[in-house]
């Protein structure tokens, strides 16, 4: 029973980083910006899904591989924004600034 | 009840991946489009992963496992092909 | 002496496979068992020509000792990148200010400078966009994240326990030149740059 709620919890927070991911990628101006949500909240996300689900399953056969998964993940994810990144950059594709004018007023922080 | 729990989850990712098919269809470059079927990708992979549980059926996870290598070896390699020289976007 | 790490090369490839194997098949049952030892030996002597690169001689023991503690580390920096963006997202005003700034890094050979560019991408803020020799392209979301990147230079010095600028590498470049390379630090480099 522990074991199911541990589960479902990780389930609930990997659906709301994938849900924060998606916004982000509807919000973010440019490639470059999208790329921080799409990578950082995918990855942390579909981990806790598929480490959630290694608790659900328990001892078995099916713990090596999802924990394989989640490694892979963990590596590829990065990789990949660090290709299309790439790609955005060699192909000059401009990069969202900020505008003159409000740097001066508005960055508080 | 734990097979309900783990469907609606995955009913919400799936509706969660169709909004980010939005950015793959009209994303302004073509890198936002290999971003969009990326992400979509992963959302795919975690359905396959949740399925495995639902139906109780082992081998689905080597579907996952497969799907997982497929989608980094096709994100990079579109993006390896993007950055190529005398390649012309196409409105 | 190349022999001798040709075999031990061989004989840790196909350990390495056998367990994959075994994961895979999922089963203990003796027909898959011998059925898997053949077929990962095969595939040893076979390609060690190719698979043999990925068993890096700067991955010695110490690195994998050290891994968890760094995996522990990274999985908290991920967990507070999260937050730092979910912060940022989930800001009606959207508070960007990206910009691209260069960093040039002391790691010095391609495996360094690979886990590091892939844990800044992982970390509040930074995504890695480029990486050539030892120049580093990162898109900051705002000013203040670039901060964090030496911390996390250090982190991934220490997991490969380099010093930095220092010739503290003796023993790892001595098994590097016993590999048939002369200069340990530029071996890898030409092959790179063909690759590209």
């Amino acid at each position: 029973m522990a074991k199911d709620i541990v589960a479902g919890a990780l389930c609930c927070v990997g659906t709301f980083f994938f849900l924060l991911g998606t916004t982000g990628l509807l919000r973010m101006p440019d490639v470059f910006t999208r790329l921080h949500p799409s990578t950082k909240c995918d990855t942390l996300g579909a981990c806790s899904i598929i480490i959630g689900m290694a608790v659900h399953s328990g001892w078995s056969w099916e713990l090596p591989k999802l924990v394989i998964i989640a490694c892979f993940l963990l590596l590829s994810s990065a990789t990949c924004g660090h290709a299309i990144g790439r790609s955005a950059l060699r192909r000059d594709i401009p990069y969202w600034r900020k505008k003159t004018g409000e740097v001066e007023g508005g960055d508080g922080s | 009840m734990m097979d309900d729990f783990l469907t609606v989850i995955a009913l919400i990712i799936s509706l969660n991946a169709v909004i980010c098919l939005y950015r793959a269809a009209v994303g302004p470059t073509t890198q936002d489009r290999v971003l969009g079927v990326n992400i979509v990708g992963t959302k795919a992979l975690v359905v396959v992963v949740l399925v495995t549980f639902i139906q109780t059926e082992s081998f689905f996870l080597d579907v996952a496992l497969v799907y997982a290598l497929l989608l980094f070896v096709v994100t990079v390699a579109v993006s390896r092909y993007l950055e190529a020289e005398g390649w012309k976007e196409v409105a | 002496m190349t022999g001798d790490s040709a075999v031990r090369k061989k004989i840790l490839l196909t350990c390495i496979l056998f367990l994959f194997w075994v994961i895979f098949t999922a089963t203990l049952a003796l027909y898959d068992l011998v059925l898997g030892a053949v077929s990962s030996a095969l595939v040893a002597v076979l390609t060690v020509a190719l698979l043999g690169r990925a068993l890096d001689p700067r991955i010695t023991p110490m690195v994998l000792l050290r891994l968890p503690v760094f995996m522990v580390r990274l999985i908290w920096e991920i967990v507070k990148a999260n937050y730092d963006v979910a912060k940022i997202i989930l800001n009606p005003r959207l508070p960007i200010d990206p910009r691209i700034v260069e960093y040039r890094t002391y790691l010095p050979d391609d495996l360094p400078r690979t886990v590091f560019s892939d844990s800044i991408t992982l970390t509040p803020g930074t995504v890695t966009v480029e990486l050539t020799g030892d120049m580093l392209n990162v898109h900051c979301l705002c000013p203040y994240h670039q901060e964090g990147l030496a911390g996390l230079e250090r982190l991934v010095a220490w997991l490969f326990g380099v010093k930095k600028e220092g010739p503290a590498r003796g023993a790892q470049e001595t098994a590097f030149a016993a590999e048939g390379g002369a200069g340990s630090l530029t071996a890898g480099r030409p092959e790179r740059g063909g690759e590209v």
